[in-house]
């Protein structure tokens, strides 16, 4: 029988652009009942209902709409908090406090209550209401840095990697809280730092430097701390195709050798270890270029993976898109809109074997669960709802 | 429960039994730093993920990783060697014990071993397995082999990283790991939720390539919406939002599209604006199709200026820039050091305390904190094989001898 795991859960989205409705759509995507906050006013650009962006992160929730600065909407926020889970959201730490909204006057209506703070910063600290974005606390946080050929010339990653990141970190604090709660009864405040939750994923790193603070440089694409050599990206037959590889173990070397025809290579005694592997690398790297150069990167991958040398093509968005491992895996799929037309959309890459995730939706339009939301959970009369949207606090 | 059976942290009263290597032992720690109590089991002698660098003393020895020191915070470990008879029924026996296992495997190694979901759930219809390899337990690529390399080249990462001349460009360090461990934390902490309700456990199939993937924000989004294959453009945002600019001292990262009336006046009263002062270029759509020429205006005042400067001065006309900061810089943040979000965990071989970063939340409920450093192999045998499933100093000494712990 279908066992959709969150489906007794409540959660009010107060969070916008993509940290924040990135760890609300895990829960809906587990069947949490996720009601999102909107305006009409703030429904624009990434946050406007028709974007793809918007479409992305917010499939699988309800929408309704509700203006925070009325104080009427006050007491129609309460009222919904006092019968949701958990509240989760993403403002710098002075808007909640602004709207009389923070957890200790939450918690007055709904004692077990879990609210999650998404903030760039944390809520205490010197720099709490300083502004940041994905891309900014990649840098605060070393990937900038780090990801990059020569540090004289930071890169960093080609995406908003820290929203996803944090967006992860929320759930894993959320789901916790909930197992302490069904355990205890208690509610639970949580404080999170997306910058911090940057500094998280370079955590080896960060213990490196406190034991040689100018030792640490950017890495390129080489194994400085990994125990493989060669190592690396090369160019393969075709633009913009490239192919990784990466020899770990004595057999993986004499793998390769095999594969790039000259099995007595492996016995060579400038290539008979790791270390020694390590020092010629560059010898390595050109007899590999020279080998992947007249290939496609798809026969390189096979030959090598053929022979168990790990191994994978550079793929692009069009790669992923097509990619039959991953259809295989029935990674993607279509969601319809309100407007009929399909959407592709990647699923979670958390596969139960048995436990189902229970049907897809695409995401709200602007205050498509305002009856349901206001009428049915909140019981309000359709005149009393009309009044609200009169004064613009609906709305 | 009542609250002081509770005070180790939110997941007390949880227990996993960790068989990953580099590829989730975050998972564990993760879950291990909230509170729930995680026993690593390696192969006699050492885990292989001992020998992911960087480390102490930049000695390549099985004691002085920091991948594995950070990976493996507040674990117990314990030496158990499964390719024996006699390993794997002490396994099972700990299975009765420790519901939850997280294992990186190739898939099919635990069923040669007569240790897959289907045989473990036998022994204990609890049981919660995560596995986590480099492309899943189905498919056609699910023997292929994997590393945080082939990661980030399958998954995505690599393509759109790195400058549109160079070529494309992991992102540093082991990111598909800790991508892959959180997807892992939470498919644990659902199954859970799931097991409370219906009794029964779980098989969590997690593939480092999907971690990669599902995480690429705008990438897969553009391609479906508008068939754009995004590339590399080094530090500029797929959107042109955000570059990173060089500085007197070190480089910012900037907004080329927030208050940009406010940066123009900014650059005018240093005589820097040039012609951005035109009216045309108060128009985004504008700026975002000519930004070539902003980013050189820009750079030629950014290099007048020190970093700490243009951070503070803009974050007080609340711009939303940052400096790019190296690990050093990191150490020395003033935001963290407040928070602190660095803790020290004693090393007795060196006498020495190293400086760990913290998860990034804080809870409103205060524990009891029992910080502890990553485990030296089998350092924990007795507490468990003794303490727990109750063999003899005999028997004991006997596996150790026949190298089965």
């Amino acid at each position: 029988m279908d066992h959709i795991i969150l489906e007794e859960l409540r959660v009010l989205d107060l969070t916008r652009v993509a940290a924040g409705p990135y760890a609300t759509r895990i829960m809906a995507d587990f069947g949490a009942e996720v009601i999102k906050l909107q305006t009409e006013k703030i429904a624009t650009g990434a946050e406007s209902n028709e974007s793809a962006y918007f479409r992305a992160w917010n499939r699988n929730k309800r929408s309704i709409t509700l203006d925070l600065s009325y104080p009427e909407a006050k007491d129609l926020f309460l009222e919904l908090t006092r019968i949701s889970d958990v509240v989760v959201e993403n403002f710098s730490p002075r808007v909640m406090q602004n709207w009389g909204l923070n957890y200790n006057n939450l918690k007055k209506v709904r004692p077990d209550l879990i609210m999650i703070s998404m903030s760039a910063m944390g809520q205490t600290g010197p720099w709490k209401n300083f502004a940041a974005f994905g891309p900014t606390l990649q840098s605060l946080g070393g990937l900038s840095y780090l990801t990059s050929f020569s540090k004289d010339t930071p890169l960093g990653l080609g995406y908003a990697y820290a929203d996803m990141i944090a967006g992860l970190y929320g759930v894993v604090a959320i789901l916790a809280a909930l197992e302490y709660r069904q355990q205890t009864g208690c509610g639970q405040y949580i404080d999170l730092s997306e910058y911090e939750a940057v500094c998280t994923t370079i955590g080896p790193t960060l213990l490196d430097a406190f034991i040689n603070p100018d030792n640490i440089l950017p890495q390129g694409n080489s194994a400085t701390h990994i125990p493989a050599a060669p190592y690396g990206c090369y160019k393969c037959s075709g633009d913009e195709r490239w192919c990784a590889v990466a020899v770990f173990s004595e057999d993986e070397w004499q793998s390769l050798c095999n594969v790039l025809g000259n099995p007595s290579r492996a016995g060579e005694e400038r290539f008979s270890s790791l270390s020694n592997r390590k020092k010629n690398k560059v010898e390595l790297d050109k007899w590999l270029a020279d080998w992947m150069a007249n290939r496609s990167a798809e026969e390189a991958v096979k030959l090598l993976q053929g022979a168990g040398i790990p191994a994978g093509i550079i793929q692009n968005a069009g790669d992923l898109a097509g990619d039959p491992h991953l259809h295989a895996r029935n990674f993607f799929k279509e969601l319809k809109g309100p407007d009929g037309n399909g959407t592709q959309t990647d699923t979670s890459p958390i596969k139960f074997t048995s436990a189902k995730n229970g049907p897809w939706k695409a995401a709200p339009s602007l205050g498509r669960d305002n009856d349901y939301v206001y009428g049915k959970l909140l019981g309000l009369t359709e005149a009393e709802i009309k009044s609200y949207i009169e004064r613009g606090i609906i709305a | 429960m009542n609250s002081e059976a509770r005070e180790q942290g939110l997941l007390d009263g949880i227990r996993i039994l960790d068989l990953a290597d580099e590829k989730a032992s975050f998972c564990t720690k993760l879950l291990a730093d909230l509170g729930a109590r995680v026993v690593k089991i390696e192969k006699p002698g050492g885990d292989e993920s001992r020998r992911m660098g960087p480390f102490w003393e930049n000695a390549s020895h099985l004691e002085k990783s920091l991948s594995f020191f950070y990976n493996n915070t507040n674990k117990l470990g314990i030496t158990l060697d499964l390719d024996r008879n006699r390993g794997r029924e002490i396994f099972l026996e700990l299975v009765k014990q420790n519901d939850i296992i997280v294992e990186t495997f190739q898939p099919g190694y635990l069923g040669s071993l007569k240790l897959d979901f289907n045989f473990l759930k036998a022994v204990n219809r609890r049981l919660i397995l995560v596995s986590v390899t480099g492309f899943g337990q189905t498919g056609p690529r699910k023997a292929y082999k994997s590393c945080d390399l082939v990661a980030s080249a399958y998954g995505g990462q690599m393509y759109v990283t790195g400058s549109p001349t160079s070529p494309p460009l992991k992102a540093y360090g082991e990111q598909s790991y800790y991508l892959a461990s959180l997807f892992a934390a939470i498919g644990i902490l659902l199954a859970i939720r799931k097991r409370s309700q219906t009794g029964i456990g779980e098989h969590v199939d997690i593939s480092l390539q999907e971690a990669v993937t599902a995480t690429l924000e705008h990438v897969m989004i553009r391609f479906f919406s508008e068939a754009i294959i995004a590339g590399r453009q080094g530090s500029l945002h797929w959107n042109h939002a955000f570059k990173i600019f060089a500085c007197k001292d070190g480089f910012i990262h900037l907004t080329l599209f927030q208050n940009w009336e406010t940066l123009v006046e900014w650059l005018d009263s240093e005589g820097m604006a040039e012609d951005l002062k035109d009216k045309k270029w108060n128009n985004e759509e504008y700026r975002r199709q000519h930004i070539e020429h902003v980013i050189e205006v820009v750079e030629c005042w950014t290099k007048t200026h020190r970093v700490d400067e243009l951070f503070e001065l803009g974050q007080l006309m609340h711009f939303p820039w940052a400096p790019v900061l190296s690990p050093k810089d990191i150490l020395n943040s003033a935001q963290l050091k407040a928070r602190k979000f660095f803790v020290p965990l004693y090393h007795r071989e060196n006498d020495t305390e190293l400086s760990y970063a913290q998860l990034p939340f804080r809870f409103s409920s205060r524990f009891i904190s029992r910080k502890k450093r990553a485990p030296l192999p089998g350092q924990d045998n007795e507490k468990i094989y003794k303490g727990e499933l109750g063999f003899s100093n005999r028997e004991i000494q006997q596996l150790l001898h026949l190298n089965v712990i």
